[in-house]
């Protein structure tokens, strides 16, 4: 018990420098698809903060919120590893949602200070989702090893966005 | 004598002429609003120029190593830009709209402001923990200072006497006399603070901390904080007009505005994807936003309070600085 209350703290005082130090320059990542379907039908599935089922990449998400301010969720890849989130801006109207990624291994996504941008916009029975990433790099200092460099976060992002958008195309255009 | 009458003419003549010139150079900036914006794109690379009457970005000029920072000479004909992944400070002629020089500093440039009268820009350097003197004749360092952790955002007071370094992994700003190079007091503000803008009396220093979502106001002749104010969602850099103070919500997508004589919240306005540098012009009636997710430099009316116009810049703009002119 006191071991793990040790490594509790330990792991707590290690937040805030995580959370604040980063790289020179922030990188930045959009992708974007058309589905053959409208937007009110494909926010109802990317809509829920709760749910990120219909990424393939992630085989479980647990949180808290809802869709309300401050709304919690933690993500676990297929891979292993997990991510916590925290939403940030949800709007329901505008088919818009902004959440951060507030604890994650950067041997899990070689990003920090990562905040990111969901949305979808319909034009009758057509809908194109946008997804948005702002961060910087895995090594928050000058010369960083390869897999924690602007480029490895920026591939690893696009990687994470292109095999959603594509499966989540599939899941409503499918179904 | 006849000769002499018209070497007093010609006298006369040479005096008058370059008088109305200085009368008129000094006082066009102060009396129009700011004509041009140069808005440091970090991952188009570039420096948009944009014309502010007409709201249209009119060209640009290829910087490298992901530009960010920016200062202008007193006579804002040249700019300084900090290129954090070159680790270079670049001086660009704006008339001729090319770079001039470029000046390797290592480190990580990112905060940048010039003297208001003297030719001196100064660097913080963000992983080297200090802020580079750069004599803008000779283009090299100078002096280097000490500070806190991460300097990040640099302020001169309109007199020039002193500068405000926000150094952001030290949750404090240091106060530098700039006449004996040295830090006079450091003063703990709110946390990871970024963006530090200066009133125009020069009497109090503003520092958006980007972790407690929220503004110091720190009274710089008592170098003591006269107060907080909760603001939005990770604030970036503020601007000033009359009694009225714009921050930028860099997380959330908006500009808070407070009353800096009460320190109440007015309104918050929706803004852009990712609102970071911000600079009121020299009338005080516009303020602008470089908008770095929408890549859009945003036009808000200081009485108004209303967004008025906007306008395509390159990918990615920041403008952390003063770029108006």
């Amino acid at each position: 018990m006191l071991k793990r209350l040790a490594l509790a703290v330990a792991l707590l005082s290690l937040v805030p420098a995580v959370a604040s130090a980063h790289g020179p320059s922030r990188q930045k990542v959009t992708e974007t698809i058309e589905i053959n379907a409208p937007a009110d039908k494909v926010w109802a599935i990317i809509g829920k903060f709760q749910d990120m089922g219909w990424h393939p990449t992630f085989v479980k998400t647990e949180g808290k919120g809802d869709n309300g301010p401050g709304a919690t969720r933690k993500l676990t890849l297929a891979s292993g590893g997990t991510i916590d989130e925290k939403l940030v801006k949800y709007d329901d109207a505008g088919k818009s949602m902004s959440y951060e990624i507030t604890e994650v291994d950067v041997k899990v996504v070689p990003v920090t200070n990562y905040a990111s941008t969901l949305s979808v916009k319909g034009e009758g029975d057509k809908s194109t989702v946008e997804w948005k990433a702002a961060f910087y790099r895995g090594y928050v200092n000058n010369d960083p090893p390869p897999e924690l460099s602007d480029e490895a976060g920026v591939k690893a992002i696009t990687g994470v966005f292109k095999t959603g958008l594509e499966a989540l195309k599939k899941k409503v255009e499918g179904g | 004598m006849a000769r002499a009458r018209v070497k007093l003419k010609i006298w006369g003549l040479a005096l008058t002429v370059p008088a109305l010139c200085l009368t008129w150079a000094m006082t066009w900036p102060v009396a129009v609003q700011a004509s041009e914006a140069l808005v440091t794109n970090q991952v188009s690379d570039n420096v948009s120029f944009v014309d502010l009457t007409a709201m249209k970005a009119t060209g640009d000029v290829k910087i490298g190593g992901k530009p960010a920072g920016i200062a202008l000479s007193p006579d804002k004909t040249v700019a300084y830009v900090t290129a954090p992944d070159g680790q270079e400070l670049v001086e660009v002629d704006i008339l001729a709209r090319s770079v001039k020089r470029r000046l390797k500093l290592g480190g990580g440039p990112l905060g940048i402001a010039a003297h208001p009268s003297k030719g001196e820009v100064y660097v913080a350097d963000w992983y080297a923990h200090k802020i580079s003197i750069v004599d803008v004749a000779e283009f090299k360092v100078v002096a280097e200072i000490a500070v806190g952790k991460s300097p990040s955002g640099l302020a001169v007071t309109p007199d020039g006497r002193t500068l405000v370094s926000a150094d952001r992994d030290s949750d404090q700003v240091s106060i530098i006399d700039l006449v004996t190079r040295t830090v006079v007091a450091s003063v703990a503000v709110g946390q990871r603070p970024f963006g530090v803008t200066i009133s125009a009396d020069g009497a109090r220093a503003y520092t958006a901390n980007v972790a407690s979502d929220d503004v110091t106001v720190i009274d710089l002749a008592a170098r003591q904080v006269s107060g907080t104010v909760k603001v939005g969602h990770r604030p970036y850099a503020i601007a000033l007009s009359g009694n009225r103070a714009f921050v930028t919500d860099q997380g959330i997508g908006t500009v808070t505005i407070f009353d800096t004589t009460t320190l109440k919240t007015d309104r918050t306005i929706e803004a852009c994807d990712h609102p970071e540098g911000i600079e009121t012009d020299a009338a005080g009636a516009t303020v602008y936003v470089a908008c770095w997710g929408d890549n859009v430099l945003l036009k808000i009316d200081a009485a108004t309070l209303g967004v008025t116009g906007r306008v395509s810049v390159g990918d990615g703009p920041r403008a952390f600085g003063k770029f108006l002119r």
